[in-house]
């Protein structure tokens, strides 16, 4: 018998619903539920942002923040010091994703109409002295208050000096990091802390160079620029807010997932048997050993990882020219070559990150190339 | 209506003796004060001049003392005096300018980039005014910057400005406006700098140059101090031999134990299966320090959730490789572990006599 949750809510089941919710909370129904809810909001962004749409957006998310408040576990995570600025941060970037796509939504209506932008004709320069500089003023004003009222109330989470025999369970980066701290679970120390990183500051500086387009050049815009605000998007909220979002609410002893309404055991037992490609490939698929051997020049741990070498090879090197004639032949030919490459290499590697958190969620998936002998682990 | 001169710009020279005759042949341009005689504001502005070429000239042939100047356009003389924006097609002001100072022989090719110009910047005159500022001092002043900054900058770009830059470099600096003068003494003073060495470039080369010298000085007297820094006479650190008792009490851990008394020196002592090892505590993905759950049998890290055998195996999580095992021997009954010296799986080093004790 499968019940709805307004089912739950009308029978008053609260268990039954926080049941459900920390189902749906498993990683993997997380990320699709998040990246369907993106693109429903992309979808039908000229509704959905309408003032009274998004004001009772905002108050049924927040209505459903505080009923969760009453849970005992989810209150523990909340009132933590460390974790008040997620609630902010939730609180903040959907306002100003709204503000954004609100603009986006009244410009796309104009231009269909004719009419002129909400940009048109607006002088936004401010004087220096004194507009800007009283602005300026009141901002530290504010934040120095808000800071000192903020850091009164609330101690800082500081702990005993640190200790080999005592380990902080779990151990939790600040919440800016903790979307470096999860991709951290995924990828080796090099990829996850100095690739993946580096690729998305080289990435964002590189944008004004691949992306010469000037539509939505100073002024608000989906309609004309709706893979470039996506991709934007989705590496933004799914691959960063929704990663903190994880680490915050997910993530609890031992860096195994909980419900965010369920107690954070640390002796609850989660069986998370590592797989490799190698494994699937040569033991599951072909009823074999794994090789030992080497195969004329080719020492053994390439024989081994011959199945993930090909399949990254193809990822990263035939997929590019494939996509190119297919899914981007316009963008492919608006770009050039050099900045297409470098633009689907950025973008591979972005659609990596997700590809792999879900093979771990689903298969506890490892690794594709596992040549842990010298370090290379993909 | 018939091609001639127009006057786009009129300044005057040094030497004026005050004789009220500009102003009398041409008061909308000149106006003579007590002890001097200048341009009217609005005069600044060529689409002003323009019509009002004939009284222009007139007044500087009456000057007596010929200190009023004037940069000619060539252009078609209205046959009315007529309003400003009837004439857009010369509102860019270097390229006309290239037209009146091209050598007559020329005239279709230099009044080519003019054409040009004109064509492609249109609408590029700048309409300035400060919307409610009734100062007509203040508007004059924009309209003029506008005329002689404004236009020639975004006009610059286009063909004509260099054919001008080009007229206004054949001519004498005294035939130039007051402006051009200034960037002509102020390149010509640059170019005789680059030339020769000057007293100042001296001056500034030297100054450079001792700022490097103090520079690379700097650095490499901090960079020997840090070198020494590195090496000090005395490193405080634990020994890494560590005595941590009978061999007899380690004996007694059944197959699969582990001592969690030792963690506080780095290691766990663990029997697996007739070997004692000590197995090094810090994680192989990122150093955190992993716990032992003796329920599930495993080592679990928390920052990044790898698991490890009791063995050492890594198994679940992030980490790329076992945790490592530190040398181990036993010297009069004591065992003695040995952090300096690790025995890592991956290199098949666990099967050396010293990562073990056999019990």
């Amino acid at each position: 018998m499968t019940m709805t949750g307004l089912d739950l809510l009308a029978a008053g089941d609260s268990n039954a619903i926080k049941d459900l919710i920390n189902t749906l909370c498993q990683p993997h129904w997380f990320f699709i539920i998040a990246s369907v809810a993106m693109i429903v909001f992309l979808v039908g962004y000229r509704t959905l942002t309408k003032p009274a749409v998004a004001l009772a957006g905002g108050l049924a998310f927040t209505a459903f923040y505080v009923l969760s408040g009453f849970d005992s576990d989810f209150l523990s995570i909340i009132q933590k010091p460390d974790n008040v600025p997620i609630t902010m941060m939730i609180y903040l970037v959907g306002f100003f994703v709204w503000l954004a796509f609100r603009q986006a939504a009244v410009n796309d209506q104009n231009m269909e109409e004719g009419k002129p932008l909400l940009e048109a004709g607006s002088d936004d320069k401010v004087l220096v002295w004194p507009d800007l500089v009283y602005t300026e003023l009141i901002a530290l004003v504010l934040c120095t208050v808000a800071l000192t009222v903020w850091s009164v109330i609330l101690r800082a989470p500081l702990e005993q000096p640190a200790n080999p025999a005592v380990i902080p369970n779990p151990s939790k980066a600040p919440w800016y990091f903790l979307g470096l701290q999860e991709m951290l679970v995924y990828f080796d120390p090099w990829i996850a802390g100095v690739l993946l990183p580096g690729l998305i500051i080289v990435g964002l500086i590189a944008i004004p160079y691949i992306d010469r387009n000037p539509r939505g050049n100073g002024y608000y815009t989906l309609k004309e620029r709706k893979f470039a605000i996506t991709t934007f998007l989705f590496g933004f909220l799914l691959l960063w807010v929704v990663l903190i979002v994880f680490g915050t609410f997910l993530r609890g002893p031992n860096w195994n997932f909980f419900g965010p309404y369920e107690f954070w055991d640390p002796h609850r037992p989660a069986a998370l048997l590592n797989i490799n490609l190698a494994d699937i490939f040569w033991v599951q698929w072909l009823g074999r050993g794994i090789p030992t051997e080497s195969f004329g020049m080719l020492p053994h741990f390439v024989v081994r990882e011959a199945p993930g070498i090909v399949l990254l090879s193809f990822y990263f090197f035939i997929l590019p020219g494939i996509l190119r004639y297919t899914v981007f032949r316009k963008m492919g030919n608006q770009l050039g070559f050099v900045r297409y490459m470098v633009m689907i290499q950025l973008f591979l590697w972005m659609a990596f990150v997700p590809i792999k958190m879900a093979l771990r969620w689903t298969l506890n998936f490892k690794y594709f190339v596992a040549i842990t002998e010298n370090f290379l682990n993909f | 209506m018939a091609t001639k001169e127009l006057v786009t710009k009129v300044w005057i020279e040094d030497g004026c003796i005050v004789c009220d005759a500009c102003e009398t042949a041409s008061p909308d341009v000149f106006e003579v004060l007590d002890d001097s005689c200048v341009i009217r504001p609005d005069a600044l502005n060529m689409e002003f001049t323009k019509p009002l070429t004939d009284s222009i000239i007139e007044a500087a042939e009456e000057c007596p003392v010929d200190v009023i100047k004037f940069d000619t356009v060539a252009g078609e003389a209205p046959d009315a005096p007529a309003p400003a924006a009837d004439a857009p097609a010369e509102k860019a002001v270097p390229a006309p300018a290239a037209a009146a100072k091209a050598p007559a022989s020329k005239p279709a090719a230099a009044s080519e980039p003019a054409k040009k110009s004109a064509a492609k910047s249109p609408a590029k005159q700048p309409v300035v005014s400060v919307a409610g500022d009734p100062d007509p001092a203040i508007q004059a002043l924009l309209r003029a910057a506008t005329a002689r900054g404004g236009a020639a900058g975004i006009a610059a770009s286009e063909d004509g400005a260099g054919l001008a830059a080009k007229a206004w470099d054949r001519k004498s600096a005294a035939d130039l406006p007051p402006d051009a003068r200034q960037a002509k003494v102020m390149s010509a003073a640059k170019a005789a700098a680059k030339d020769g060495v000057t007293r100042r470039g001296m001056l500034a080369s030297s100054a450079c140059g001792v700022g490097w010298l103090a520079m690379a000085g700097t650095t490499a007297v901090s960079g020997i101090a840090f070198g020494r820094f590195m090496m000090p006479n005395v490193l405080e650190e634990p020994d890494p031999k560590v005595r941590i008792g009978p061999l007899s009490y380690f004996a007694q851990l059944p197959p699969g134990g582990v001592n969690n008394e030792t963690k506080l020196q780095g290691f766990w002592m663990i029997r697996v299966e007739d070997k004692l090892i000590a197995l090094n505590i810090i994680c192989t993905h990122l150093g955190c320090i992993p716990s032992w759950l003796p329920n599930d049998r495993k080592f679990k890290c928390p920052c990044h959730g790898s698991g490890f055998r009791q063995t050492g195996i890594n198994f679940e999580g992030p980490a790329p490789r076992p945790l490592e095992r530190f040398k181990i021997n036993v010297i009069d009954g004591i065992v003695v572990v040995d952090r300096s010296k690790k025995f890592q799986y991956e290199k098949g080093q666990w099967d050396n006599p010293d990562s073990f004790l056999t019990v």
